[in-house]
Order: C-alpha cells, then sequence, then structure tokens
C-alpha cells in the first residue's frame, strides 16, 4: 500500500525516451468506484493530467507511462471529478449518520489498481470501501 | 436531543454538497412528532430558502450534520406544510407555551422541545419532551426541567395539556430522561 503524501512528488518518466516528462502533484477521486482515476502533474509540457488507465507502473521511485503523449488535459469525466471541492486530503468526514469522524490527513492506496484502502484521519482510519461522496463541505463514508 | 442544537446545523447529501442548513422545527401529529424543517442557506448572507426537508426524505440526524441522499430530497416549503397539517400538526411554534396538566396546575412554559429518532432510517422523529421553565407548582420556581410528554397531546399554540402524572417524571438533564420517558409512557398504558 501506498500513501498518497508518499507518492506526491514522485517523477514521471517515459519508457520510450527515459526522460523525466513531469511529477506528480495531486491525485483525482473518484467517489463511485473508490479509487485514483488521475493523477494531476506539474512540470509537464502539455497538460497535467495523466489517467490511471495510461500509466504503466506506479513504482516505490517513480511513475512510468510509455511516453509523455500520454499525459493530457483528461477528459469530462476526469475534469469533473478534479478541483478543490473533490478533494479529499484536508477535508473534514461525515458518516452517512451524519456525525463528525475528523478531518482527512492522508489517503492509502493500491498501486496496482488505484484502489483506495483507507483513509487516515487525524484519529484514527476508516476503511476506504466506505467512501460515498466526496463534495465541497465532506468526504462521506458508509456508517452501520 | 434537544431541538434548539439542531438550528443552524448543515444538510449534506452523501456525495459531501452542503446544501442548506436547518431553520426551523415543523411539527406533525399534533405536536408529537417532527414533520420535517424549513431551510436557510449556507453562508453569512443567505436567507431563508423556499425549499424545506420533510422528515420522511432525512437519512439521518447527526449530531455534525442532517443527511440526505441527494438535494432530490428538499421540496417546496408549502408541501411540507401542508403534508404536516394534514397530519393533525399545528405548524406552529409550542415555544412559550403554558403547560397545563389535565388537573389544571400550570407546570410552566416550553423553552425547548426533546426530540428522539426511533430505530433506524425511516423511523419516527418523535417529540418526547418538552425543557420547561418550572412555575411553583414543581416546587422549583426558575429552573429548566425536563417534562416527558406522551404519545399524543393537546396543543393549542397557547396551551399544552399534558396528564397530571407527568410531574412525577420529570428529570433533570437528557441523561435520566430517556428512562423517564419510559416509565411516564408504562406508566400511562396501565391506566388506560
Amino acid at each position: 500500500m501506498m500513501r498518497f503524501s508518499d507518492a506526491s512528488g514522485r517523477k514521471v518518466v517515459s519508457t520510450s525516451t527515459a526522460d523525466r516528462v513531469g511529477r506528480v502533484d495531486e491525485f483525482i477521486v473518484d467517489p463511485k468506484t473508490r479509487s485514483v482515476v488521475a493523477v494531476e502533474l506539474k512540470k509537464t509540457e502539455n497538460g497535467n493530467t495523466l489517467r490511471w488507465s495510461d500509466i504503466t507502473a506506479f513504482g516505490a521511485d517513480a511513475v512510468t507511462v510509455t511516453g509523455a503523449e500520454k499525459i493530457t488535459d483528461g477528459g469530462d469525466d476526469v475534469t469533473a471529478l478534479a478541483g478543490k471541492d473533490h478533494r479529499v486530503l484536508g477535508k473534514r468526514v461525515l458518516s452517512s449518520k451524519g456525525d463528525e469522524l475528523g478531518k482527512v490527513k492522508d489517503v492509502e492506496f493500491d498501486p496496482e489498481s488505484g484502489a483506495v484502502t483507507a483513509l487516515i484521519l487525524d484519529n484514527g482510519q476508516v476503511e476506504g470501501s466506505t467512501l460515498v461522496g466526496v463534495g465541497s463541505y465532506a468526504v462521506v463514508v458508509h456508517a452501520e | 436531543m434537544r431541538t434548539s442544537e439542531i438550528n443552524k446545523r448543515p444538510v449534506v447529501t452523501m456525495a459531501g454538497e452542503d446544501v442548506a442548513q436547518i431553520r426551523d422545527v415543523i411539527y406533525s401529529a399534533g405536536g408529537g412528532a417532527v414533520g420535517g424543517f424549513t431551510l436557510s442557506g449556507r453562508g453569512l448572507l443567505a436567507g431563508p430558502m423556499k425549499q424545506a426537508l420533510a422528515w420522511t426524505s432525512v437519512a439521518a440526524l447527526g449530531a455534525d450534520a442532517v443527511m440526505i441522499r441527494d438535494e432530490d430530497a428538499l421540496e417546496p416549503t408549502q408541501s411540507v406544510l401542508d403534508a404536516s397539517a394534514s397530519a393533525g400538526g399545528s405548524g406552529g411554534n409550542v415555544l412559550g407555551s403554558q403547560v397545563l396538566t389535565d388537573s389544571g396546575v400550570d407546570l410552566g412554559t416550553v423553552a425547548d422541545v426533546v426530540i428522539e429518532v426511533a430505530g433506524m432510517t425511516g423511523g419516527q422523529c418523535d417529540v418526547v419532551g418538552y425543557e420547561i421553565e418550572a412555575s411553583e407548582a414543581l416546587g422549583t420556581k426558575g429552573t429548566k426541567l425536563l417534562i416527558p410528554l406522551p404519545d399524543t397531546l393537546a396543543a393549542s399554540g397557547e396551551h399544552l395539556m399534558v396528564p397530571a402524572s407527568a410531574k412525577d417524571f420529570v428529570a433533570q438533564d437528557l441523561a435520566g430522561f430517556g428512562a423517564s420517558i419510559d416509565a411516564f409512557r408504562a406508566q400511562l398504558r396501565e391506566t388506560t
């Protein structure tokens, strides 16, 4: 498992040219599939969005892609999930019962599949599988 | 919980958007249940909204937020008011009403309303008691006391009628109040 805080800043390298084509900046999470659908990059030439499906490998030292052309402006589906309102980090967490659980300090994910496995809160953690929604006010997780 | 604690609580969708905040409680069933809530917009300058939230559309009433499935849960205020009124709701405000026993003793005036959500999602939101500013009849004039209510009661806006035995089940705080309500209602069932 990997955390957003570890993976942020990691270099993105093209396997065809061996050039560094960008750095990981932010993660775009789709609460419906409870997984990372794309990463936003900085220090790129064109565009700043790399879809999860276009990533060759999310390694411990570098993220690899087949070429710089995989970095795009992102499609409508991805840009709809980008931006501050849909950011998970730093946001308050509400249970589906309406109780506040804390704030998101970090997110743990599976570097193979992109699945969000856990939300790390300032006082404990919740399973990624309980994620229901991410909005401008709160991250909502399912509570029994 | 007290209804005064619910005021200003945000209304949040399962998608994590705060679409409104609670403005006031709409009562139904003669003041014995919560029919819904009127809403205000979020933000400093936001005023009352034209939409309201029926209790049946509330997914959960939590300590920090009122959860709804999505924005479709909101409906025009008038239809929520009408629905509550047709269920015998006064729609009006009980705060400040004089609490009278059926034997004609003034117990005090209503300062707050205590509600309890029955069981799971979809359960009724019952009004189980009132916090009253006690009168002389209770021997502790001026103090705040919690008085349990029967399942149904008569309210006129000016007066609120409770069985005389209600005064034997008053509680000082919410912690011991649950037991008071159960004991009171059990006693009422025995006598009827």
